[in-house]
């Protein structure tokens, strides 16, 4: 009993932390938190299910294509909601303008999708000691990830150029680094990421429009605890929130698990909206 | 219904001028009231239902509007509203009317629950919060089902006759929509009013001016609940029944757009955004699938395009351009009448001893010692990053010194907030004026005067007689400061119309408002033509004789030199030398460290 | 123009004229079509009954006017899609009877709009045909224009509890539904029901239709020691969902339950196709397999001509369809009967219908009774047994 509640917590807080991933890598270039991050799992998965489940593509073909969704998708919430927006990034309507581009994504997906969840094909077919790929896939690809994603951060030019945006902006700007340009790059990585963790998740969550508000929720949960910025702050958050719920939805049950995160999450937030791992407020005057 | 920025001064309020200026809203008003006769029974449930949405979307336009806080899951109370009336009439048998205010008080109660996290979130987060908060509710709708009758729901409240026909009904929500607009008009044209827009655009001047931010927003948060508990209420009562599957994550979105199209910080703007969007879907019958779509694009044209919302676009197009040559002729000796206060005791001095403050490794400020008197201008000099405006902080109470006291007279200011200290008489402008962009010159000058208002958020409301006698006498008074400084002509112009140098009077205006014992000036004179500061210095200088005591934080030492009693100069956070102007201008060390030869 | 001419245009406009009055009194007479407003659910979650019932009422309508409509009068349908949102449902409603003056109305779909619009409906005299199941949305004296297609949650309840005491011979009850009105209620009224004919409910639930993962939910059920699990829930990621976690826990007590146990939607997303053993769903005689694989005679003309009309069956459900047929053939009987069509007339009419045939089900009303689905159709039919749109009976219903 013990055991499943926390594979199956895993397994979803896995997909969670891929998305706290997402507006991670979103932020770090542009001090935006995207209400798309979660929209972006929802087009992997769904298109995932449509390419390599109902048009039987080969995985070899439907996953770079469904991860070419979610970076397509991803380079317009750049050009659209949040580069103009960026002139007065004080009014943060980038909020606005990102959760506007996701309401109208979503409802696209539910109107040509339809609002039942669809199947995700079974990619692999290996159940390894009984664990269902819909358990150990969305855990390994998440692992994978943070470890790519740490690697191009410390040792690639690009990586430490997102570092440097993220740290000082203006001072990244003095030293010549493109800035337009890696912010671009950063949310094609931030898009390739975002879907990924719905295509890994699809088995588990189903290829469902809903998926995107929920991913939505749940993936910035782990970085507001976990502290946005912090990539291992949201793996910590992401698998808390994911066994969390799970243990929430044993012992209260279902209809009230959203409720219990929803209050832990307020709570948290408020008594430490810099969250665990993140660095305090700058000063204002 | 008038623009925040568009608020007239009748010397004396004519019955014509009354007349005119009510004019459009009864207009509007009795086509409200003639429109049943007119219409058919659904196009008037439609005008129903308009109406109920447009008592909560008032009150959210108090908080994302003037307030600037991103509440998008509003829908939450209007859930609670709903439910609180229904389970009254339903399970307690308690009569409608009577559920209708005890809605409105729940509303209340959660609209400051919601508020507290404001404090503590900003946008993102906060915006995340309200939505969970939404979500939260629904789900507590549904599974809670002893209560609220779970996924079944329950029956909505019923009102007594006259109110029990759908004209009737549609009289009710006409009547409570009516009150919704006098007391956010009220609210929005008081003190109040500007104190929001001062928390939305420069809240870290708010503080200054003694605008209590913490009891501000949640003031305004219980309000805007208590109007969106009564929609609740009714709008159970108008769809009469209720489940949780009708309080949509879309209704909440249709809230805050109907907001920012009619632009925030208006009044008639979002008032016709609601009528046309609650009757879009009538009329767009077919295209209900892609509604939610339609919202989003809405939201989406309207962030791009027009931030500032309808409103803010039709203002440019036709408001009046101010003066372009333009002469800043300060009148000093209209001060003497804006400060002057018939029961103010002695002046006290301001007494710093012994502060230090570091950030980090970097000691800011390194055992500082320096006293303000009373009538006296005290001068403040020193090279880049000697802790000059460093010091200003942590006097006007940003920042709390690691060590040593600060007096005001005799009492010690350590642990008292920013607006405690400007309520006690510290003024202060900012190195970069920060202004309200979208007010009129007037009303930032009144600004000033926050703290000497005495109607509460209730009573204001209501928009009683005193209030507007309060308002009026603080209106002159604000014109009197600006006569001084000499941008009188500018008073209705909006103040993101003023020239830089100009915002810098107008802060100084705001702080001869506040009727100061201390005025701290943080280089007041950067980027001032020499004529200019001429001015300026005449100001401080009479500003001084009547009694204030000034700390003029400047790099124009010419004009220190000239106007101070007493002049300090920093380095390196320490006190470098402390004298009178002719003793630290020899000061050998000082030449060497910051004046030259 | 000569006067002889002028007279002779004169009389030739008389003579046209006169020619023209039968004709005149005939388009005034011919008469005006029977509008039916039609609030369904076809977008957004849930809509999946709508769409088949939708289809039904089309293909009746089409075939009723085809006919020569009644006594004379077509049939025209407003469609409002409601999108299963109770405003929206409100407003629509609102709309169909202000300003389309719709004759009677059929729907809402889902339950929640229905509980809010059937009062309206009922407060404007509107005859009203309603879809939703819960119980308290029909009243002959709260609403007495109002009348019920499908079986009341009740009559289906008692089928689901019948096969469990009686087929099953169960005495411990897992009783799970999902988060939604109807889920919540029919969990109430089972567990009531259950009580009170001796059953015990060892374990209950109520879980979201969206919740991912229901594995705990189906090993808490297990070790409570129930016997049979019974399943309120039309949602068929959820039923999905609890099937497989039925095989997962290695468990195989039977499902009992909602009609969407058996649905299309279910089938991809099993983990395997065995899993969907020993589930047993809510059907109707009409429109069920018997042993040898044949449906009813009446049902199998149905199916063909409705499949000749190109309307689609394997997506959706028969019984879907035939339910809309019929709320349409009810609609027809009750204005022939009538002879007029004021609401007084029509009811009276309706109310006098006894064993009344249709696609989907017999149906009985009365002065004291609008649901008028007759319970002895209503039967269990084997979940995975799918095809063509309709089931095969359950085990221990010999036929």
């Amino acid at each position: 009993m013990i055991l499943s509640i926390l594979i199956a917590g895993v397994a979803v807080g896995s997909i969670y932390a891929m998305i706290g991933i997402c507006y991670n890598v979103m932020y770090s270039t542009s001090k935006v938190l995207s209400f798309t991050s979660g929209q972006l799992g929802m087009l992997g998965a769904v298109f995932g299910a449509w390419l390599i489940g109902d048009l039987q593509w080969p995985i070899w073909i439907g996953f770079p294509a469904a991860m070419l969704v979610g970076v397509v998708f991803s380079m317009i919430t750049e050009f659209i909601a949040v580069r103009p927006v960026l002139k007065n990034l004080d009014q943060h309507l980038y909020v606005l303008s990102t959760l506007a581009l996701a309401l109208m994504v979503q409802t696209a997906a539910a109107i040509w999708w339809g609002t039942e969840p669809r199947p995700f094909p079974t990619l692999v077919g290996l159940s390894p000691a009984g664990l269902a790929e819909k358990y150990w896939l969305p855990v390994l690809v998440c692992v994978l990830t943070m470890v790519s994603v740490d690697l191009f951060y410390r040792k690639t030019l690009w990586g430490r150029a997102f570092t440097a945006i993220s740290e000082d902006a203006d001072a990244a700007l003095a030293l010549g680094i493109p800035e337009r340009r890696m912010r671009v790059i950063s949310y094609v990585l931030a898009g390739f990421v975002g879907a990924l963790a719905g295509f890994a998740g699809g088995q588990l969550l189903f290829a469902f429009f809903a998926i995107g508000a929920l991913l939505t929720f749940y993936g910035f949960i782990p970085i507001a605890i976990g502290g946005i910025g912090s990539n291992r702050g949201a793996l910590v958050g992401g698998l808390t929130v994911g066994i969390l719920q799970q243990i929430a939805n044993y012992v209260v049950g279902g209809v009230f698990v959203g409720v219990v995160t929803f209050a832990l999450f307020i709570i948290v937030l408020v008594l430490m909206p810099q969250g665990l791992f993140g660095s305090t407020v700058a000063r204002r005057v | 219904m008038t623009a925040l920025s568009n608020v007239e001064i009748p010397p004396q309020a004519t019955p014509w001028r009354l007349a005119t200026r009510l004019a459009p809203a009864a207009a509007a008003l009795a086509a409200a009231g003639l429109l049943p006769g007119v219409v058919d029974n659904y196009w008037m449930q439609i005008a129903a239902l308009a109406c109920i949405y447009w008592v909560l979307i008032a009150g959210l336009n108090l908080i994302v509007g003037y307030a600037g806080q991103l509440a998008i899951g509003f829908v939450g109370l209007l859930a609670i509203g709903a439910y609180t009336a229904a389970i009254l009439c339903e399970k307690l048998g308690v009569p409608a009317l009577a559920a209708l205010v005890v809605a409105g008080c729940s509303g209340a109660f959660f609209g400051f629950l919601i508020g507290l996290p404001s404090l503590r979130l900003k946008n993102f987060y906060f915006a995340m919060t309200t939505l969970g908060f939404a979500t939260i509710v629904t789900q507590i709708a549904l599974g809670w089902g002893s209560l609220t009758g779970g996924g079944i729901g329950l029956p909505g409240p019923v009102f007594p006759p006259p109110f029990d026909t759908p004209l009737g009904f549609y009289y009710l929500a006409l009547a409570m929509a009516v009150l919704a607009t006098y007391v956010l008009r009220n609210i929005a044209i008081s003190n109040f009013g500007r104190g929001l827009v001062a928390v939305r655009d420069a809240d870290v001047a708010a503080e200054a001016m003694g605008v209590p931010v913490v009891r501000l927003k949640l003031v305004t948060f219980t309000f805007s609940g208590g109007l969106a508990g009564l929609a609740g209420a009714l709008y159970a009562a108008r769809q009469t029944y209720i489940t949780p599957d009708a309080f949509t994550f879309d209704l909440s979105v249709m809230f805050f757009i109907a907001v920012l199209i009619g632009g925030r910080g208006r009044i008639v703007g979002p008032m016709v955004a609601t009528a046309v969007l609650t009757l879009l879907p009538e009329i767009a019958a077919p295209l209900v699938a892609w509604s939610s779509f339609a919202y989003g694009l809405l939201l989406l044209l309207v962030v791009l395009l027009l931030p500032g919302g309808m409103a803010e676009y039709i203002d440019r197009i036709f408001k009046k351009r101010t003066v372009a040559a333009r002469i800043t002729s300060p009148k000093v000796a209209a001060i003497a009448g804006v400060i002057a206060r018939p029961d103010a005791g002695p002046a006290s001095p301001v007494r710093v001893k012994g502060v230090a403050l570091a950030f980090g490794g970097v000691r800011a400020l390194d055992g500082v010692d320096l006293r303000v008197e009373p009538g006296t201008i005290h001068g403040l000099i020193g090279p880049n990053g000697s802790g000059k405006t460093t010091l200003l902080n942590v006097i006007s109470g940003y920042y709390a010194p690691n060590d040593g006291t600060i007096r005001l007279g005799e009492e010690d200011m350590a642990g008292l907030p920013v607006q405690s200290r400007s309520r006690l008489g510290i003024a202060r402008t900012f190195q970069t004026p920060r202004v309200l962009g979208n007010l009129s010159v007037l009303d930032n000058a009144m600004l000033g005067a926050y703290s000497h208002f005495e109607s509460s958020f209730p009573l204001t409301a209501l928009g009683l007689p005193r209030t507007r006698r309060e308002d009026h006498a603080i209106r002159e008074r604000a014109l009197q400061a600006l006569t001084a400084v000499g941008l009188a002509h500018c008073a209705q112009s909006r103040a993101d119309q003023l020239q830089h140098t100009e915002q810098r009077f107008l802060e100084i205006a705001r702080c001869l408002v506040m009727q100061p014992q201390i005025l701290l000036l943080d280089e007041p004179a950067a980027g001032l033509a020499a004529d200019e500061i001429d001015n300026l210095a005449s100001l401080i200088t009479k500003l001084s004789t009547l009694g204030v005591g000034v700390l003029l934080i400047e790099h124009h030492t010419d004009l220190v030199f000239q106007i101070s009693h007493h002049v300090t100069v920093l380095n390196l956070g320490k006190v470098l030398a402390s004298g009178t102007p002719a003793e630290v201008r020899s000061n050998k060390e000082v030449i060497h460290a910051y004046l030259g030869t | 123009m000569t006067r002889s001419t002028t007279s002779l245009l004169r009389l030739f406009a008389l003579a046209v004229g006169v020619a023209a009055l039968p004709f005149a009194t005939m388009a005034q007479t011919s008469a005006p079509p029977i509008k039916i407003g039609w609030l369904v659910a076809l977008t957004g979650p849930n809509s999946s009954p709508g769409i088949g019932f939708d289809r039904g009422i089309k293909y009746a309508v089409e075939e009723v006017n085809q006919a020569g409509g009644i006594k004379g009068r077509k049939l025209e349908v407003v469609t409002r899609d409601t999108q299963g949102d109770p405003t929206k449902a409100v407003n629509a409603a609102l709309e169909l009877m202000n300003r389309e003056k719709v004759d009677f109305m059929v729907g809402p779909t889902n339950s929640g709009e229905g509980l809010a619009t059937t009062p309206l409906i009922a407060r404007n005299k509107t005859p009203s045909m309603v879809y939703g199941v819960v119980d308290t949305l029909i009243d002959p004296e709260k609403y007495p224009f109002t009348f019920r297609i499908l079986p009341s949650n009740k009559q289906w309840t008692d089928a689901a509890h019948n096969y469990i005491l009686k087929n099953l011979n169960a005495k411990k009850v897992a009783l799970i539904g999902d988060a939604t009105g109807y889920g919540t209620a029919t969990v109430n009224l089972s567990e009531q029901e259950l009580k009170r004919l001796g059953a015990t409910i060892s374990y209950k639930a109520l879980i979201e239709a969206n919740q991912s993962d229901v594995n705990s939910d189906m090993q808490k059920a297990k070790s409570s020691g129930a016997e049979v699990i019974l399943v309120w829930s039309d949602s068929a990621a959820l039923n999905a969902r609890l099937i497989n976690a039925r095989a997962e826990a290695n468990w195989t007590a039977p499902i009992v339950g909602h009609p969407a146990l058996g649905s299309g939607a279910i089938k991809p997303l099993l983990t395997a196709p065995g899993n969907w053993n020993a589930v047993y769903n809510i059907g109707y005689k009409q429109t069920s397999f018997d042993k040898a694989g044949k449906l009813p005679d009446e049902t199998s003309k149905f199916l063909s001509s409705v499949v000749a009309k190109k309307v689609r069956v394997d997506d959706t459900t028969l019984w879907w369809i035939a339910a809309g047929y019929d709320a349409v053939q009810l609609i027809r009987r009750g204005y022939e009967t009538a002879g007029s069509s004021k609401p007084e007339d029509v009811k009276k009419a309706l109310e006098s219908l006894r064993g009344f045939a249709g696609a989907y089900g017999r149906y009985t009303y009365t002065a004291s009774n609008h649901n008028g689905y007759d319970v002895n159709d209503i039967v269990m039919n084997r979940a995975d047994s799918f095809k063509d749109g309709s089931y095969t009976l359950a085990p221990g219903y010999g036929q």
